[in-house]
């Protein structure tokens, strides 16, 4: 008898509940927005350079938007890939709810990454990626297309009988790796055109000064060259100008470091492929959110790339992705 | 403490029942109703509230931003003024001067006079120009040519003019006059201003954790805003159309799936419109919190009320279920308990009149046991009286058949025996005699019988000196006898023997009345005691004399037989050893 009249009093109670609750009206809730803050680490190549600092930007403002606690981290050097690894395995130490990965090396890092999965910590690999079949998403530029652009307009200004030299950064970066294919690939169509020269910088601006003048030297009819990142592309086409070839090698870049738009004014160099790098981290942080929540996300997002020259880059639009605002 | 009983006497229609669900249902329905009502007040303040907060940040934003714009317009002022007053462009005076008001004002960036074909005339700081900056084309410059009285004001933007930074500025341009050599010129004045105080403006606008500003130009197109890259790469979407519509004012837009609170006010110099854009389902985090509250207060409220309801219930029906129980075993023939008083008024008056009522129905009762008992002994006292007569009848037609015969002694004998029988028998009139003169009283019946009789029976009468004195109810054993005579000796051939003895055994007074006679059956013997038929007037006398000793003494005394078919009966005659005094025999007749 007790528990009849429990159970009675119990449906009056939900019931008068249910209607106070329904006349309020409870909003649905947001999938994307995070009920309780959760720690994601993010872990990039370099922590300087306007491109990174770009990618923060990007990264802070979603993190704002979804309620994550945003960590920031990146080795000195381009290439300390050691360092990278170490701060790998802190965040998996830290128990990181997901970790953001823009990879110096695909191979090196991809051991690490597997260890993050093993704890159960997902990898969203952003801007460059790891060997690594636990990867939940990729979120970056298609690097082999920018490559290919790159390439189409170098030898669209160099002509299709020309020698040209390639800029890379760091042997072994997937991002990298992947642009000089796409370039090569482009040039392979053009027989007269002819690579003399691929070297690697190691994402150091003096090395790249050096090896320029090197190239140079070893190959004074180079007619066009290729710079494959930021860091690179400073150092090329400054070394260039200083040498007194400017406009007379074409030069295309990547990036948009106000070094490199001051050059592109100046006439030293013709291009410069931009990818877009808040963008990069805005989608990575939003996509960490959705694979913590349990949302399916794409295997890979293509966060374009764009050809800037003289022509397009005061456009409004493409104003605010070669100058961000950088405090 | 009162759980385990509440527990047992929980019946469905029961008052406790009725009292703790009414209670209950009552008590939650007005808290329920109460906690709706101020669940709504609240909320909706805290909304209204949390919406005026965000009006008034947007509206101290919208200040500044005035403020910042007019002050901007005032330094162009100034500068326009300077170039005005100087009779040469290239004086060495005016580019001081402008270097002092460059220098009093950090966010500016920079100054320029440029011919209409796009020459430059003057700039500060003095800087070198870059190659290819398409001047022509940028919006400040093709703005002062379609409009030269206006003061326009452009959309953020890169300064792309001097060598150095690339800098986000505001510029400020219109057309106006200055001297070269004293000749007049129309040239286009840029002031360019730094982008970031508005950026800062903007970007410090907290609205919630996730709401934002920004700002939009009287075109439509987006001056600022803290995601614009998001927008340009289509990740974003700000629903431009109604913003474009108003100047003033607030709404709930809908088109990005999840509402947002929108407020818009304009800059109103420029005609820039400031968004704030924020969530209400962030804003009113005080509703959740609030939800849960209402949940655990109400649970708790409902807890103790179903808790104190069965207390109270309890306790208002606890005197009632204790009459209750007290009627109950009064309906089951216990009048003696009384009934509690105690508990509420009606319950008390209640019980009162109830017990009341019960000292009524005992006195009643007890008033019909008397007069029952009075009845039955005026009955008594009417059969003992027929007895005489009836004895008297009998003992006088003995009498006039021995006249008749002539025995003279027998006579004298008989009719002194009936004149003591029956002095005996009225006792003046007391109830109660001594055994010595009952024995007495029955020896007189012997011998009028025994001569009635043609001595066909002897007798003895033994009695202990110590009996004699004893009291007795008058004439029980003159029945005894007689029944003894008439049923055991009468019809017997051999002569009978009647034996009458009477000792004190304990407390008790024992008196036996043996005969030799024909003795009787058991059932007989069973019937004596009942009487079932009155036909055989003798019974009667020995159930009445067994039923006076019990109203007189109590069950625990009377008659009781042992008897044999050809052997005799015995009478037994217990009472209670009472010696004879005077007062005591006034109580006996009570």
């Amino acid at each position: 008898m007790r528990r009849t009249r429990a159970v009675r009093m119990r449906v009056y109670f939900m019931l008068a509940w249910t209607v106070l609750l329904a006349s309020c009206g409870g909003a649905a809730p947001n999938l994307h927005v995070l009920e309780k803050p959760k720690n994601v680490d993010m872990i990039v190549k370099m922590n300087h350079g306007d491109f990174w600092k770009t990618v923060k930007m990007g990264a802070e403002v979603a993190a704002k938007e979804y309620n994550v606690n945003l960590t920031f981290k990146a080795p000195q050097n381009e290439s300390d890939i050691d360092e990278q690894i170490r701060l790998v395995d802190e965040s998996i130490k830290n128990n990181a709810d997901a970790i953001i990965l823009s990879a110096s090396d695909y191979m090196r890092l991809a051991q690490v990454t597997d260890r993050a999965a093993y704890y159960k910590i997902p990898v969203i690999s952003m801007d460059s990626e790891v060997a690594s079949a636990r990867i939940t998403t990729f979120v970056g530029t298609n690097n082999y297309e920018a490559g290919q652009k790159a390439a189409e307009r170098l030898i669209k200004l160099t002509g299709p009988e020309s020698r040209i030299g390639v800029m890379n950064f760091v042997r072994g970066a997937k991002n990298a790796d992947e642009r000089e294919e796409g370039f090569m690939d482009y040039v392979a169509r053009f027989p007269g055109v002819e690579v003399v020269d691929i070297e690697y910088c190691e994402s150091d601006e003096q090395i790249a000064r050096q090896l320029t003048r090197k190239m140079m030297k070893e190959h004074p009819d180079i007619s066009g060259i290729v710079a494959l990142n930021e860091v690179a592309s400073i150092g090329t086409a400054e070394e260039i100008q200083e040498l007194g070839y400017g406009g007379k090698v074409k030069i295309i870049t990547f990036d948009s470091p106000a070094k490199v738009m001051e050059l592109l004014q100046e006439g030293i160099v013709q291009g410069t492929v931009i990818q877009n790098p808040f963008n990069n981290g805005y989608l990575a942080v939003q996509y960490a959110v959705q694979v913590m929540e349990g949302i399916e996300v794409k295997e890979r997002e293509d966060t374009k790339s764009r050809l800037i020259d003289l022509d397009n880059m005061l456009r409004p639009d493409n104003q605010k992705l070669l100058f961000p605002f950088v405090k | 403490m009162k759980l385990p009983r509440i527990r047992v006497s929980f019946k469905l229609r029961s008052i406790q029942t009725i009292i703790t669900v009414s209670f209950t249902l009552m008590t939650i329905l007005v808290v329920v109703a109460v906690s709706f009502m101020l669940y709504n007040k609240f909320t909706k303040t805290a909304e209204e509230n949390a919406y005026l907060n965000i009006q008034q940040i947007i509206e101290q934003v919208n200040y500044h931003l005035e403020l910042y714009v007019k002050g901007m317009q005032d330094i162009y002022e100034v500068v326009e003024e300077q170039i005005n007053d100087t009779q040469d462009i290239s004086s060495p005076v005016l580019r001081e001067q402008l270097t002092t008001l460059l220098h009093t004002r950090e966010d500016l960036v920079s100054v320029g006079l440029f011919t209409p074909g796009g020459k430059l005339v003057l700039d500060n700081p003095d800087l070198e120009m870059r190659k290819n900056t398409m001047l022509e084309e940028q919006s400040w410059f093709e703005s002062a040519h379609d409009q030269p009285q206006k003061l326009s004001f452009s959309a953020p933007h890169i300064q792309n003019l001097y060598k150095g930074q690339y800098k986000w500025v505001v510029s400020l341009s219109r057309m106006i006059k200055y001297k070269d050599h004293g000749i007049s010129k129309e040239g286009i004045l840029l002031v360019d201003v730094n982008f970031r105080t508005i950026d800062e403006l903007s970007r410090k606008v907290s609205l919630g954790k996730r709401g934002y500003a920004y700002i939009i130009d009287d075109l439509g197109n987006i001056v600022y805003h803290p995601q614009q890259q998001l927008i340009y790469a289509g990740l974003k979407y700000e629903n431009l159309e109604p913003v474009f519509e108003y100047a003033f004012g607030s709404y709930i837009d809908k088109s990005t799936g999840e509402p947002r609170y929108i407020t818009i006010r304009t800059v109103e110099p420029i005609k820039w419109k400031i968004v704030g854009v924020a969530y209400p389902d962030e804003i009113v985090t005080t509703k959740k919190d609030l939800n849960q509250f209402v949940f655990w207060f109400l649970l708790v409220v409902c807890a103790a009320v179903v808790v104190l309801a069965m207390f109270v219930s309890a306790k208002i029906s606890q005197p009632l279920r204790r009459l209750e129980k007290s009627v109950q075993s009064v309906g089951q023939g216990d009048f003696n308990t009384p009934i509690h008083v105690s508990g509420a008024h009606e319950v008390v008056q209640l019980s009162k009149r109830f017990n009341f009522m019960l000292h009524r129905i005992r006195q009643l009762m007890d008033q019909i046991i008397h007069e029952q008992e009075a009845k039955r002994k005026s009955e008594l006292d009417v059969l003992q009286s027929q007895i005489n007569p009836h004895f008297l009848y009998n003992t006088l037609n003995s009498v006039i058949r021995l006249a008749e015969k002539g025995k003279k002694e027998e006579i004298v004998a008989t009719i002194t025996s009936l004149s003591k029988f029956f002095r005996i028998s009225l006792s003046k009139g007391k109830n109660i005699i001594t055994l010595e003169e009952e024995l007495e009283h029955v020896r007189h019946y012997l011998i009028i019988q025994k001569i009635r009789f043609k001595n066909k029976f002897s007798y003895a009468i033994e009695c202990e000196d110590l009996a004699l004195s004893c009291r007795t109810l008058k004439l029980i054993l003159q029945p005894i006898v007689e029944n003894a005579i008439y049923h055991g000796i009468e019809k017997m051939s051999d002569e009978g023997l009647i034996r009458i003895s009477a000792s004190i055994q304990g407390d008790r007074l024992v008196i036996k009345v043996s005969d030799n006679g024909l003795g009787m059956t058991r059932q007989v013997m069973d019937q004596l005691l009942i009487g079932g038929n009155r036909s055989s007037g003798s019974g009667v006398g020995v159930k009445n004399v067994n039923e006076r000793i019990r109203l007189y003494y109590g069950k625990n005394y009377g008659l009781s037989f042992e008897s044999e078919l050809e052997e005799g009966t015995t009478v037994t005659i217990t009472l209670p050893v009472e010696k004879y005094d005077d007062e005591q025999q006034e109580r006996g007749m009570a």
